[in-house]
């Protein structure tokens, strides 16, 4: 029951217009004040400072299938939802609340923020290799931004800093696609050919949500590690600037999947070898479609053209080992060092990785 | 088990990709070039030429870009079913409100004066705290449903698809921004909403019901209220709150309005069915049954500082408004006469009586 007068002469009020007052009645976690921390130094009002009081308890397991918010009281006449997800383990990651700030703070604008002006003819052999590239980049984009999205309605509130963040990956996605879309199409190009698509399966196929997520480490760390060569890539300011902005998008992105797939290991780490038969199909998959156009695609860049691309071919050799690298320094990070014994054959030659049973034989 | 230390003996040379250059003759549109305009690269200025041109019925489930070559070899199927007819989610302004809604971001954390809310009396903490629980909530649906759709989107019909993504964005950010105001000065969560047809919207399993019950009667009433926000706020930080929010549902419906209308023009039979689910979320709406505590009591009582009477008559003021400009939008979407034809819902029909 209300305490103060104020507060039981509203309720009065209320009654008799035939207005709802039992919101008056319920306990109050009165003095949560946020607004406290939102200095301009700490960066505004961000949502990790919300995490205080109950409020900040994030449950091992949430029970609630409705969209009631993370520490208010439930209305027990509300329906069920549809969300599958209530098990902290299965999404979580510290980090959310922080990136899902950061990537606002880093928000840009493929229209005005890229110096599309500093598009100039390039060759028509290097034109078509950029915009076969950004053909490829945009299609996983869309794959990214769709699969990633279709995960919000099976997490329940529990875990909201997961699903604001994700809000953002599906955001980022879309940038992430129209920008190359745009690259393609601004310069006197045009687009290229679509890739097979057996790859994304995994990540349009997963049943579970970290299934998903390590599936999204090894895509995302094969894109980051090919972003990471924008200057040596770049044609142009446009470009340069392309290639820097969706890297620090895809690097939270990683962040997130990386410290959600630690943070698993550390809390179910019985669930290792299944996690290894995801990344088995991913692996498989990835290896098997093969993606052709991409290599060839950079280079010919690399060769300045269609003349120097066989040359070049050892350089591409070269970031394509650098891609597998770069996905299993990730998955160290996610307590899954044990991958580069069990990495898939194919992968492990574009590594210049021995066969696995060749490596059993060495003595150690 | 190979350590770290022992890699560099087990290096190999890199198996070097065969180079395959044959999509360097491919017969898609080439030639193409875009110049920035007054806002940039837009996408409308790169819908040009063959890649402009919207199939109305799109036959391919991958990724592949509009306007792209198909791939050599086999592809598969990447989702059981898209929804390939463009009358299921197009919009002819698809394209331009996510372009508006890349360049309108703001940030909950620092775009929010919050140093301008001073203590505010108990029973007025109270009531806005009510109002934000029920209004994060309200958001938390709102996000899940355009994320649910996404993979059914064509990929062909991608300016749906990137404004539904923006749109997730945009919940997110008020999912964030009313649960931080909440628990910004002293107030907390209290009761949840509950009800009021948000499971409808989520459960709707074809897009232009959702849409109509999400765009255009859901978001249209929240934006009829947020526009209204300065006689709900008590500092400016609220009132910028209701403005930043506004803004973006106005892409929201004004989506859900021009979808409809596309759809209604290219196949005028989706009427009745909309109709229909209009019929039955105006019910849920405005059901006693489901009332919400934080839209119905917090809301009349934040309206009159306190006053319920002066309250009840702004609630209406506000209600009349929601009506009007839900009948308005009707009407522009091609789907004008509820009101005429005693369609209606009688709850929604009564707020115009002025009296
Ligand atoms: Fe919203
Ligand atoms: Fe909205």
């Amino acid at each position: 029951m209300p305490e103060s007068d104020v507060v039981a002469a509203a309720k009065e009020r209320l009654e008799q217009s035939g207005l709802p007052s039992n919101w008056l009645d319920i306990p109050v976690h009165w003095g949560v004040k946020a607004k406290e921390q939102a200095t301009p130094e700490n960066g505004g009002l961000r949502f990790e400072y919300l995490n205080v009081d109950i409020y900040g308890e994030v449950p091992e397991h949430w029970d609630n299938n409705t969209e009631i918010p993370r520490g208010a009281i439930p209305d027990t006449r509300t329906e069920q939802m549809g969300y599958s997800i209530f098990s902290k383990s299965e999404v979580w990651s510290d980090l959310c609340a922080g990136l899902y700030e950061d990537a606002i703070a880093d928000r840009w604008n493929s229209s005005a923020d890229i110096p599309w002006e500093s598009l100039a003819p390039i060759g028509s052999d290097l034109e078509r290799a950029v915009c076969q590239i950004a053909t490829l980049i945009s299609e996983y984009a869309w794959t990214k931004a769709q699969t990633t999205g279709r995960w919000l309605q099976e997490i329940s509130y529990g875990y909201i800093e997961v699903k604001l963040f994700l809000g953002t990956v599906v955001f980022d996605g879309a940038r992430l696609y129209e920008v190359w879309r745009k690259r393609a199409l601004a310069n006197g190009g045009g687009l290229g050919r679509g890739g097979r698509n057996w790859k994304f399966l995994p990540l349009t196929q997963s049943y579970t949500f970290s299934e998903f997520c390590v599936a999204s480490v090894m895509h995302d760390a094969m894109l980051i590690a090919l972003l990471r060569h924008g200057e040596q890539l770049a044609q142009t300011e446009a470009e340069r600037k392309i290639y820097e902005l969706c890297q620090k998008d895809i690097e939270r992105h990683l962040a997130y999947f990386v410290d959600h797939m630690r943070y698993l290991m550390l809390r179910e780490p019985e669930r290792r070898e299944e996690v290894h038969r995801y990344l088995n199909k991913a692996e498989w998959y990835l290896a098997k479609d093969g993606d052709d156009t991409l290599y060839s695609a950079l280079g010919v860049i690399m060769g300045d053209g269609r003349e120097g691309a066989e040359e070049a071919m050892a350089d591409v050799a070269e970031l394509r080992r650098e891609q597998v690298e770069t996905y299993l320094g990730y998955l160290r990070e996610c307590h899954l060092g044990d991958r580069e014994d069990r990495l898939n054959e194919e992968l492990r030659k574009w590594a210049g990785i021995m066969p696995a049973e060749e490596v059993e034989k060495i003595p150690i | 088990m190979v350590t770290a230390d022992k890699l560099d003996e087990l290096q190999l040379e890199p198996e070097v990709p065969e180079l395959d250059l044959s999509w360097l003759n491919l017969d898609t549109e080439w030639g193409v070039s875009a110049e920035p305009g007054r806002k940039g690269l837009t996408l409308q200025q790169i819908n040009k030429s063959l890649y402009g041109d919207i199939p109305a019925t799109s036959e391919d489930n991958s990724a592949r870009p509009r306007g792209a070559a198909p791939p050599e070899g086999a592809a598969p199927r990447m989702t059981p079913w898209v929804l390939g007819d463009a009358t299921e989610t197009f919009s002819e302004s698809a394209g331009l409100l996510y372009d508006e809604a890349v360049s309108r971001q703001w940030s909950s954390a620092t775009d929010i004066p919050w140093d301008t809310m001073d203590e505010l009396p108990e029973d007025i903490e109270r009531a806005m705290a009510q109002l934000c629980t029920s209004l994060t909530e309200v958001e938390f649906i709102a996000g899940d449903v355009p994320g649910k759709w996404l993979p059914r989107i064509a990929a062909d019909h991608f300016e749906s698809g990137l404004f539904l993504m923006s749109q997730v964005m945009d919940e997110a950010r008020h999912t964030d921004v009313f649960r931080k105001r909440a628990l910004a000065n002293g107030g907390g969560l209290l009761l949840q909403g509950g009800g009021g047809g948000l499971r409808q919207i989520l459960e709707a399993e074809d897009f232009t019901q959702m849409s109509s019950m999400l765009h255009i009667l859901g978001e249209g009433f929240v934006q009829s209220l947020f526009r209204l926000g300065e006689l709900i706020a008590h500092n400016e930080a609220e009132k910028r709150i209701f403005r930043l929010a506004a803004q973006d549902e106005s892409r929201h419906v004004a989506y859900g309005v021009t979808h409809l209308k596309y759809t209604l023009e290219n196949d005028p039979e989706k009427a009745e069915e909309v109709h229909w689910t209009l019929d039955m979320f105006e019910n849920s709406t405005v059901d006693p049954d489901q009332v919400n505590p934080g839209l119905a009591g917090a809301l009349v009582y934040l309206l009159g500082d306190g006053d319920v009477d002066e309250g009840w008559r702004l609630f209406w003021h506000v209600r009349r408004k929601q009506v009007l400009e839900y009948l308005h939008r009707l009407d522009v979407a091609g789907l004008g006469g509820r009101l005429e034809s005693g369609r209606l819902h009688p709850a929604l029909a009564g707020a115009l009586d002025e009296s």
